[in-house]
C-alpha cells in the first residue's frame, strides 16, 4: 500500500521563484565572473607566496616551474637586511601614534560633543577644512624643524619627529569621528552623574570612555595602521636604514641595487601581511563602521 | 537699559538698598542732574562738587571710617585671641580639629564684632552673616569629628582585645555556613536545571536564575562574615577613616557653598563708574585680578605673563632663537646675515615667533575680558568671586578648553606652523641654486605655474590633465568594479559568500606599498606578468618603458587596489536595506532592472557618496602607487622635461620637486594651488552636508 505521508522527491520548496532558463544562464555568468575576479585576486597574492618559498628564484623573480621549498629567503631577510629593526621600528611608531591620538582626541572628541563654548563653531569649521591639506604640504619644513627641536633636545629624534606628524595630523579628522560617536550617546546619562556629584573628569573618565570604548578602539587602530601603511614621510624624514620603517625599509629591497633581491622582499611582505590581513578580516566590520560614521557625520 | 545707580543689584537682578548714604547721595543727585532742565542741571552740579569736597565730613563716611577703625583693632586683638586659644587646647588634638576649633571661635567673635555694623556696611553684613553660618554649622562638623574619633579609638582598643580562641571559632562556623549555602545554591540550580530541561523555562531564564543565585549567595555570604569579630572590627575601623578622610572634607565643601551663596546675595558697594583698572592693567595679565582681590586667578594669570614676557616677546625680537631673528628674520630671511645663516631657518623662527605672539595676544583678551567683567560687575553691586567658586565655574566652563589645550597646541606646531611656512615659501625663489640664502619674490612662482614657463612650470599643466584624468578614471572604475561585485556577490542564489567575501576584501586588507611593489615586480622586463603578456600577445611588451602602458597599468591596478573598498562598503549597505522594498516591489511587477535602479542604487549611493568622494581625493594625491610602481616614469624628456616622468601624478611631482631637485619654492605654490582646489571641494561638500544645514556642529 503506498504511503500517503511519503515525501514527494521532487517538492520545490524554497521559497524563491524557480529559475526560468534565461535565469539559469545568469547565474552561470555571475559566477563566471565572480571566479575571475577570485583569480585576479588570488593569482598575484599566490606568486607573492610562492615566490617567496620558491628556493629556485634568484635576485629577480620570475615565473618559471621550477619550485623547490625553501626558507632561505627567510633566512637571508633576518641575517642579511634589518627587517627586525624595521618591524620593531614600525611597531614602536605605530604604538605610540596610536596612544598619542588616543590621549588627544579623546579629549578633544568630549568637548567637542558635550560642551558650547565659545570659538567651538569656529574651531569646527577649521577643523573640517585643515583635514582636507594633506600631510605633505608641510614636507619642506618638517625637516628643518627637526634640526631646531633637535637642537634644544638632543634626544628628540627623527622618529619622534614622525610619531608627532601621525598624531598631529590625525588630531582634526578623529576628533569629528569620536564627536560624532559620542553624540550619540545620550546626555542623560551626564545629567544623571553630574546631579549624583561628578565633575567634568569623571564623566568623562566613568562614563563617556567606557561607552565610547569600540569608537576608541577604531581609532587607535587606524591610527596604528596609519604609519605601517605611509611610505611618503618615512622616505622623506627617515635618512638612516637603521630608523627605517617597514615600507620604507622593504622597498630598498627592490629599488637599491646593492641590496635588490626580490624574494626576500616577497617573503618580507608576507611576513607583514598576514598579522595586519587577519587584523583586517577579523574586524573588517569595525573598521567600516568607524569610516563610515565619521564622513557621514561629517 | 542702563539701570540706576541708586539701588545695588545681584546677580539673578535683585536690587538691594544702598548702604553706603553718600554714595546714596551722590548717585540720587547724579540721576536728578539727568533728568533736571538746563538751569537745574547748573544747581545740582554745584551741589555734586560740594558733595564731592566735603566727602570726608560726610557722617557716613566718619562713621564708616571709624568703623574700619575698629576692625583693624579688633583683628589685631582677635590674633592675639587666638593665639591663647590655640594653646588652651589640648595637645594631643589632631592639626585638622584643632584647625577646625579655631575657625569656629574665629567665627564666633566675628558675629560678635560686626552684628554691630551690620547696617553700617555690606562688607560687615556679608562677613556677619558668613560667620554666622559657620558658627552655625562647624558645631555639628567638630561633633562629627570627634565621635568618630573616639569610636576610632575604641574600635582600636577592641581589635587588641580580641579573643583569638573565639574568633577561630567565629571563623569555623562561617566557614560551615558558606559550605551550607553553596549546597543550598547547588540544590536551587539543580532545580532549575531541571526546569529547564522539562522545558518550562528557557535558557535564558535558566541564565539569569543562575546569576541570581550566585548573586544572593555572596550576598548571605558577605553578611555572615560579618559575624566574625575580627572581621566586623577591621571593617568598623575602615569606615571610621574614611569619614575622617572624606567625610570630613565633604562637609566642609557644603560649608563653602553656603558660604558662597550667601557672597552672591550681600553686593558690594563702589564709587566707581568706570572699569579703569581693566584697562589700566591690560599689559599684565594677572595684576587686574590682584586688584579685584582674586589672588589664586591671578597667581594662574601671572603664569601667562611669564611667558609672554619671558618666552613669547624674546623669542619674537630674536632671542632664544635657534638661528633666526624673530619676526624681523621673516622679512630679512637672512640675506645679510652669516654664512652658515639658513633662510628656511630663519622663516621658520619667524613664523613660530607670530603663533607665539598670537597665543599671547589671546593671553592678553582673555585676562582682560576676565578683569573687565568682574570690574563692570563690582560696579552694578556683584561681589567677585572667591576662589571657591571659580574653581568649580572653572571645573565646568572652562574644561573644554583645558582639555583641548595639548591637541590645540600640537596642531599649532605640527600643522599650523609647517603649512603656514609652505605658504611663505610658495612667494620665495628658494630653488637649487639658492638653497642656503633665499629672497622674497612675491607671486613669480604662480605665474610661472599659470603660464606654463620656467623648468619647473611648463609640465605642470599637462601633469595636471594626466592627474585629473587618472582621478576621474581609476576612481571611477574602481567604484564601478567594487559596486558590481558588490551585487553581483550578494545575489541570494549564490552560493559560498563568505568565501568570494573574504577573498575579495584582501586587496584592501594587504598593505598597498606590498602589492604595489610586488605588481612593480611583475611587470619589470623578466616579470611574471610580462612573460604571460608575451605568451598571449606574442610580442614583447615592456610596461614600464612606455608611458601609455603604464598609465594603463596604473589605472588597472588601482581598480584592483580600491575596488575592494568599495565592495565592503556596499555589501554593508545592501545586507542592510530591508528585504520587504524588493518584495513590494516585486508585487507591484517591478522588472529586476526597475528594482536595481530605483531600489538599490538609490540607497547604496546615498548612503556611500561621502566616502567614495573621499576615493577621489585619497587618488588625487595618491604618491605611493605612482611612486612605488615606476617611479613616476618612464621618463620623457622632450615632452616632461628632466623633472617629471610621464606617470607623475602631481604629488609626485611636488615630491621630485621638493625632495630630490631641491625647487623647493614652487613646489611649495603646487601644493598651495592644489590645496587650495582640495578645500574648495571639501566645502562644498560640508555645505550641503546634513551635520552642517542642521547646525548641529
Amino acid at each position: 500500500m503506498k504511503n500517503p505521508f511519503k515525501k514527494k522527491n521532487k517538492l520545490y520548496l524554497s521559497d524563491k521563484q524557480p529559475l526560468t532558463p534565461l535565469g539559469v544562464v545568469g547565474l552561470g555568468l555571475t559566477y563566471l565572473v565572480l571566479a575571475i575576479w577570485v583569480i585576479a585576486i588570488l593569482w598575484p597574492l599566490a606568486q607573492m607566496i610562492i615566490s617567496a618559498f620558491n628556493g629556485k628564484q634568484e635576485q629577480y623573480i620570475m615565473l618559471n616551474d621550477n619550485f623547490e621549498f625553501s626558507m632561505e629567503h627567510f633566512k637571508y631577510l633576518f641575517s642579511e637586511t634589518l627587517y627586525l629593526t624595521w618591524v620593531k621600528n614600525t611597531l614602536f611608531i605605530s604604538i605610540t601614534t596610536a596612544i598619542f591620538t588616543l590621549i588627544m582626541v579623546s579629549f578633544t572628541g568630549f568637548a567637542y560633543s558635550r560642551y558650547r563654548f565659545k570659538g567651538r563653531k569656529a574651531s569646527l569649521m577649521a577643523i573640517m577644512l585643515i583635514q582636507t591639506i594633506p600631510t605633505f604640504a608641510g614636507i619642506t619644513a618638517y625637516f628643518t624643524m627637526h634640526s631646531i627641536i633637535s637642537s634644544i633636545a638632543p634626544w628628540f629624534t627623527r622618529q619622534l619627529m614622525l610619531i608627532l606628524i601621525y598624531s598631529g595630523g590625525g588630531i582634526a579628522g578623529n576628533t569629528f569621528i569620536l564627536k560624532g560617536y559620542i553624540d550619540s550617546i545620550s546626555s542623560e546619562l551626564d545629567d544623571a552623574a553630574r546631579i549624583d556629584g561628578c565633575s567634568s573628569m569623571q564623566v568623562y573618565r566613568l562614563i563617556i570612555m567606557p561607552i565610547a570604548r569600540p569608537m576608541l578602539a577604531i581609532i587607535a587602530l587606524w591610527s596604528f595602521i596609519g604609519p605601517f601603511m605611509d611610505y611618503l614621510l618615512p622616505r622623506v624624514l627617515l635618512t638612516n636604514p637603521k630608523s627605517y620603517t617597514l615600507a620604507a625599509g622593504l622597498f630598498t629591497l627592490i629599488s637599491d641595487f646593492r641590496t635588490l633581491n626580490q624574494p626576500a622582499f616577497a617573503a618580507g611582505g608576507l611576513l607583514t601581511a598576514v598579522p595586519i590581513v587577519t587584523l583586517f578580516i577579523v574586524l573588517q566590520k569595525q573598521l567600516v563602521s568607524g569610516l563610515a560614521s565619521g564622513s557621514v557625520k561629517g | 537699559m542702563e539701570k540706576s545707580r541708586i539701588f545695588l543689584y545681584d546677580d539673578i537682578g535683585n536690587s538691594y538698598d544702598r548702604k553706603n548714604k553718600y554714595l546714596l547721595e551722590l548717585f540720587t543727585l547724579e540721576e536728578q542732574y539727568k533728568r533736571a532742565d538746563a538751569k537745574g542741571k547748573k544747581v545740582i552740579k554745584h551741589q555734586i562738587s560740594k558733595l564731592k569736597q566735603n566727602k570726608k565730613k560726610h557722617p557716613y563716611i566718619i562713621a564708616l571710617e571709624q568703623f574700619i577703625k575698629d576692625e583693624k583693632n579688633f583683628l589685631l586683638t582677635l590674633n592675639s585671641k587666638k593665639k591663647t586659644y590655640m594653646q588652651n587646647l589640648d595637645s594631643n588634638m589632631p592639626g585638622r580639629l584643632k584647625k577646625i576649633k579655631l575657625n569656629l571661635f574665629d567665627a564666633q567673635e566675628k558675629v560678635d564684632f560686626y552684628k554691630k555694623y551690620v547696617d553700617l556696611s555690606y562688607d560687615a553684613e556679608l562677613a556677619y552673616r558668613q560667620n554666622q553660618i559657620i558658627v552655625s554649622q562647624l558645631p555639628d562638623i567638630i561633633t562629627l569629628y570627634e565621635t568618630t574619633v573616639s569610636e576610632l579609638n575604641l574600635a582600636k582598643v577592641e581589635k587588641s582585645k580580641l579573643v583569638r580562641n573565639q574568633v577561630q571559632e567565629q571563623v569555623t562556623t562561617y566557614k560551615t555556613r558558606k559550605r551550607e549555602e553553596h549546597k543550598h545554591y547547588i540544590e536551587a540550580k539543580q532545580a532549575l536545571q531541571e526546569k529547564k530541561k522539562t522545558g518550562l523555562i528557557s535558557e535564558k531564564a535558566l541564565r539569569n536564575g543562575i546569576v541570581e543565585l550566585k548573586a544572593k549567595r555572596k550576598e548571605i555570604n558577605t553578611l555572615n562574615a560579618f559575624e566574625i569579630d575580627s572581621k566586623a572590627n577591621k571593617e568598623l575601623i575602615r569606615n571610621k577613616k574614611y569619614i575622617l578622610s572624606k567625610g570630613i572634607k565633604l562637609q566642609l565643601n557644603v560649608l563653602k557653598s553656603n558660604l558662597a551663596d550667601i557672597r552672591r546675595k550681600v553686593p558690594y558697594e563702589t564709587e566707581k563708574a568706570l572699569p579703569l583698572v581693566s584697562f589700566l592693567t591690560i599689559p599684565f595679565p594677572g595684576l587686574g585680578q590682584v586688584f579685584n582681590k582674586q589672588y589664586f586667578k591671578a597667581l594662574l594669570f601671572a603664569l601667562a605673563t611669564v611667558f609672554i614676557y619671558a618666552i613669547a616677546i624674546p623669542y619674537a625680537l630674536g632671542f632664544g632663537n635657534y638661528q633666526g631673528d624673530g619676526i624681523s628674520g621673516l622679512i630679512s630671511l637672512a640675506q645679510e646675515g652669516r654664512k652658515i645663516d639658513k633662510s628656511l631657518i630663519f622663516m621658520i623662527e619667524g613664523v613660530v615667533a607670530i603663533f607665539l605672539v598670537l597665543i599671547s595676544i589671546a593671553l592678553y583678551l582673555i585676562s582682560f575680558v576676565d578683569v573687565f567683567s568682574t570690574e563692570r560687575a563690582k560696579i552694578k553691586g556683584i561681589r567677585p568671586k572667591n576662589w571657591y567658586e571659580t574653581a568649580s565655574k572653572l571645573e565646568h566652563e572652562s574644561f573644554p578648553y583645558l582639555v583641548s589645550a595639548p591637541a590645540f597646541l600640537v596642531t599649532i606646531f605640527i600643522v599650523l606652523v609647517p603649512i603656514t611656512t609652505t605658504v611663505l615659501l610658495s612667494f620665495t625663489g628658494m630653488d637649487p641654486k639658492n638653497q642656503s640664502k633665499f629672497g622674497w619674490e612675491s607671486i613669480s612662482n604662480y605665474k610661472l605655474i599659470a603660464l606654463g614657463e620656467g623648468l619647473a612650470g611648463s609640465v605642470f599643466w599637462s601633469i595636471l590633465a594626466w592627474t585629473l584624468v587618472w582621478t576621474l578614471v581609476a576612481t571611477s572604475m574602481a567604484i564601478l568594479t567594487g559596486f558590481i561585485l558588490a551585487i553581483l556577490a550578494n545575489n541570494d542564489r549564490i552560493k559560498g559568500k563568505t568565501f568570494f567575501r573574504v577573498v575579495y576584501i584582501l586587496p584592501w586588507a594587504v598593505p598597498a606599498f606590498i602589492t604595489i611593489m610586488f605588481f612593480s615586480i611583475m611587470f619589470s622586463p623578466n616579470g611574471a606578468l610580462t612573460t604571460i603578456l608575451e605568451g598571449v600577445t606574442g610580442l614583447r611588451v615592456q610596461v614600464k618603458n612606455d608611458p601609455l602602458l603604464t598609465r594603463v597599468a596604473l589605472i588597472f591596478l588601482q581598480t584592483w587596489l580600491g575596488s575592494s573598498y568599495v565592495f565592503l562598503l556596499s555589501t554593508g549597505v545592501l545586507q542592510a536595506i530591508p528585504g520587504d522594498l524588493y518584495e513590494a516591489a516585486q508585487i507591484d511587477g517591478a522588472t529586476a532592472w526597475q528594482k536595481m535602479s530605483r531600489i538599490t542604487l538609490p540607497i547604496v549611493l546615498f548612503q556611500t557618496a561621502p566616502l567614495l568622494v573621499g576615493q577621489y581625493t585619497f587618488n588625487f594625491n595618491n604618491f605611493s602607487i605612482i611612486y612605488l610602481f615606476n617611479g613616476g616614469g618612464p621618463f620623457n624628456p622632450s615632452k616632461y622635461g628632466n623633472l617629471a616622468g610621464s606617470s607623475d601624478l602631481l604629488i609626485s611631482y611636488i615630491y621630485k620637486l621638493t625632495m630630490e631637485n631641491q625647487y623647493q619654492a614652487i613646489g611649495a605654490a603646487i601644493t598651495i594651488v592644489i590645496s587650495m582646489g582640495l578645500m574648495f571641494f571639501a566645502f562644498l561638500g560640508f555645505k550641503n552636508s546634513k551635520a552642517f544645514k542642521e547646525e548641529r556642529l
